[in-house]
């Protein structure tokens, strides 16, 4: 009764914050799947214009690595503070490989010193974009 | 180890051209490599929380799993030895996609659940049946090059 249109309505939307803030990983997925199209991108022109991976491609992929990071952080906060990944061991095996594509695909990629480094970074970028897709859909299950 | 096969790489001319590991190789290892952790990061998580609810997928899915893991090794490493260990995984992983791609479609019954190479590896963009095909055509182009060596050993 009290309920209907006093107190008790504003309290509701506070108890379901932890459900929301599930989502609050996700802007971060969507700027790492950009960003990492932009790198693909980038080798990709670098593919077509028979050019290998530079070192400035290094840094930028280091970028991406940084947002990754701050991601994974985000989302191991989260799942703590709330109700987390729909399938945790599929979510979190994903989240340590998504960690891990650019710092070893990169590594392998510069001591290439023809395009198909390009080719190696290009594929790396595409495979960092799709697991975050992969990570937003395991997540809600 | 096996020293014969490195002087004949010298000899070959370029000297990136016999091993497996550089020029498109270097794509297809890495790309041999996500689809190896891919694989076994799947087969692990499914062996670990539901074995029981489909027993030969998940074996198949971790049969599978290994194959890649020992063909992106292979042709990471990409001489000697490694070339013949890289022909047997890649030809295992032929095999192993266009038998259990078939059977996965004429006695369904069999898997309770999807393995990668499952429809012909349908849920992984088809990369499990294309793959073992450019493997085993790179092998081949890289082993021609390789003088003091054959391309396929029988």
């Amino acid at each position: 009764m009290l309920g209907e249109n006093g107190a008790g309505v504003s309290a509701w939307p506070g108890r379901r914050l932890p459900s929301r803030v599930g989502g609050v990983w996700i802007p971060l997925a969507v700027l790492v799947a950009a960003l990492a199209f932009v790198l693909g991108g980038w080798a990709g022109l670098r593919t077509v214009r028979n050019q290998p991976v530079i070192w400035r491609q290094m840094l930028a992929g280091g970028g991406v690595e940084v947002v990754l990071l701050v991601q994974a952080v985000s989302c191991v906060v989260v799942a703590l503070a709330g109700p987390g990944p729909a399938d945790p061991p599929t979510f979190w095996g994903y989240l340590i490989t998504t960690l891990l594509v650019l710092p070893v695909a990169g590594a392998w990629a510069f001591a290439e010193r023809t395009r198909w480094s390009s080719v190696v970074l290009l594929v790396a970028s595409v495979t960092v974009a799709f697991l975050q897709l992969r990570m937003v859909q395991v997540w809600f299950g | 180890m096996t020293s014969s096969d490195d002087e004949s790489r010298v000899v070959a001319g370029p000297s990136s051209a016999s091993t497996t590991s550089s020029g498109p190789g270097r794509a297809l290892v890495l790309v041999y490599g996500i689809l190896a952790v891919a694989a076994t990061a799947r087969s692990g998580v499914q062996l670990a929380t539901k074995y029981d609810e489909a027993p030969l997928a998940y074996l198949l899915s971790a049969v599978a799993a290994v194959v890649y893991v020992v063909a992106t090794i292979a042709l990471a490493k990409g001489r000697g030895v490694w070339r013949r260990v890289a022909w047997v995984a890649v030809s295992v992983e032929l095999v192993g996609v266009l038998t259990v791609g078939t059977l996965s479609l004429v006695r369904s019954d069999l898997f309770a659940d999807a393995t990668v190479w499952s429809d012909y590896g349908q849920g992984y963009g088809y990369v499990p049946l294309v793959l073992p095909v450019l493997g085993l055509w790179w092998l081949r182009r890289t082993g021609r090059t390789s003088s003091g060596q054959d391309a396929v050993p029988r």
